[in-house]
């Protein structure tokens, strides 16, 4: 489903944010990226996302490769995924009802149509009472699922989440997770960044350690955090 | 077909929603719009009138044939048989030296000194005269007339008097290029002003614009509402203008019509030019679009995403 090919990434004027990353996520997947900050996880969402092109390498992306595409192609591979953001990008000029729907208006869906999944994707984050709320009024967690609710409307296969606990106390952090969860369980594939690995600790996933920007990959267990709950420090700090 | 209507009306609806939230601005740059449209349209509009009064003043003009003092009747016949076969010419009438001499006398009455050197003069100084009107009032094909008839035989002299309606066309003409530029001038005006309210609510826009490109709206989701914007401004203010114009006309009727009164002509402005306002609004909308359509190409090149 996403597949990196020695990719290599270079803003103007800084080091290498990500050097010779290859990695392969499969449809159905959930997958931590884990590491510092500036270790170069947002870059790796952003390509994922084709936000950015890779310096060199290749990123494929359901068999597309993101640096051949045209500029015109870009939104409809984009339509493709649902991105949750730390700051969750929400729009407060509009109602919450309002800030869901826009994807689907990207997409031409309107009407009755549109309503029905609005609805449906706020009540799969449990926020349908709040439809008409704006959204500067939602506490942080809520805000959050806002901005799930917004990913998801559009029933994208992917879902790349960059630090969407980040701002969030535990419970609300939990609470985030088990969505996404969720979601995983349907067959949506999870790309998830986070700084906290911890996250990690109730089910088995994969892991994607950024340092300095080379990868490691690691299979986290959750047997594996109770027993030694120092690896966990080690995921940190590394 | 029916997704390209939907994203359309979409844009519309989103646009008239943020006309009507912002209602005052949006009145007010429409009324920049209006104005700007006017200063031309009027010009238009002077320079029109007073050409059709040209025209008509025109249509007035006379070709007058003095006849030779000594010219007898039978003359008098022969040429009035040449003018009624003459095709040019609309009609004539004949003023003989007599019915002149008359005239000339019942108008001097009430000057003293003017009724004094005419009853001085022993003979009727004033010859016979033929007043005739053209069919045509373009000064060249009257030129013409006056040439020919000048040729007839037993005429001393033929006049027309086309000199200041000549000039009047020449001075219409440099007024109607000084309203070409003043219309491409404001035009540019009007290209800049729509164009830099675009670019101001673009960047009032900006989290949106972000927003939407994250989740995959093409640029053309992105530019529409904006053009539907750049295009109603230009349209509500052709609107505007059209009513200001019309109430500039109406006020100006009244001092026409008084002025017309004593010329006994039943000239006035027309309140419902057609042409005019349809091309005023059509312009308007068309270089609100056009500005749109630059200032946000701009702003989508120079988008980064964050």
């Amino acid at each position: 489903m996403i597949q990196f090919d020695q990719v290599t990434k270079r803003y103007p004027g800084s080091d290498e944010v990500l050097k010779n990353v290859s990695l392969r996520i499969n449809a159905g997947e959930f997958v931590f990226v884990t590491g510092h900050s500036g270790a170069g996880k947002s870059t790796l969402l952003k390509l994922i996302a084709a936000t950015e092109r890779p310096t060199s390498g290749t990123v494929l992306i359901a068999n597309q490769n993101v640096s051949q595409l045209k500029a015109s192609a870009i939104p409809f591979l984009r339509r493709r995924f649902g991105l949750i953001f730390q700051d969750h990008k929400l729009l407060y000029d509009r109602s919450c009802f309002e800030n869901v729907i826009l994807p689907l208006r990207i997409n031409g869906i309107s009407g009755i149509e549109a309503a029905k999944r609005v609805r449906a994707a706020l009540d799969k984050v449990g926020l349908l009472h709040k439809e008409k709320a704006m959204p500067i009024t939602l506490s942080g967690g809520e805000q959050q699922r806002l901005a799930i609710a917004r990913a998801v409307v559009s029933r994208p296969s992917i879902l790349i989440a960059d630090e969407p606990t980040g701002n969030l106390d535990a419970s609300y952090a939990a609470d985030i997770l088990a969505i996404f969860y969720a979601f995983n369980q349907v067959g949506v594939t999870v790309v998830m960044a986070t700084h906290d690995a911890s996250c990690a600790s109730t089910r088995q996933n994969r892991v994607l350690h950024l340092n300095q920007g080379l990868l490691t990959e690691q299979l986290l267990h959750p047997a594996d955090l109770e027993e030694n709950p120092a690896s966990i420090e080690k995921f940190h700090y590394e | 077909m029916n997704n390209w209507l939907n994203h359309h009306l979409q844009a519309l609806s989103l646009v008239l929603n943020r006309m009507r939230h912002h209602a005052w601005s949006t009145f007010m740059i429409c009324l920049v719009i209006g104005v700007a449209l006017c200063l031309p349209s009027l010009f238009y509009l002077g320079v029109d009138n007073l050409s059709k009064l040209a025209d008509h003043m025109q249509q007035d003009t006379e070709i007058s044939l003095f006849l030779k003092q000594d010219t007898d009747a039978a003359t008098i016949q022969q040429i009035e048989q040449q003018l009624a076969k003459n095709d040019a010419i609309r009609h004539y009438h004949l003023v003989t030296k007599e019915e002149a001499w008359q005239q000339l006398k019942v108008k001097s009455e009430s000057n003293q000194d003017l009724n004094g050197a005419i009853h001085a003069l022993e003979n009727n100084p004033l010859p016979d005269a033929f007043f005739i009107q053209a069919k045509s009032a373009v000064p060249d094909e009257l030129e013409t007339l006056k040439s020919a008839l000048q040729n007839i035989s037993g005429v001393e002299h033929a006049l027309l008097n086309t000199e200041w309606v000549k000039r009047l066309a020449t001075l219409l003409n440099l007024g109607e290029q000084f309203i070409f530029f003043i219309a491409l001038l404001l035009a540019i005006v009007l290209l800049v002003i729509i164009g830099n309210t675009v670019r101001m609510q673009i960047l009032t826009q900006k989290d949106e614009i972000e927003v939407s490109y994250l989740i995959g709206a093409t640029n053309s989701f992105i530019r529409t509402p904006f053009l539907y914007a750049g295009m109603l401004y230009g349209l509500l203010g052709g609107l505007l203008a059209v009513a200001m114009m019309m109430f500039i006309i109406m006020t100006f009727n009244y001092s026409i019509a008084d002025i017309s009164h004593l010329y006994s002509s039943d000239f006035s402005l027309r309140l419902f030019n057609t042409e005019l306002f349809i091309t005023m609004v059509t312009t308007a909308a068309i270089i609100g679009w056009v500005g749109s359509y630059l200032a946000v190409s701009r702003a989508i090149a120079n988008f980064k995403l964050s």
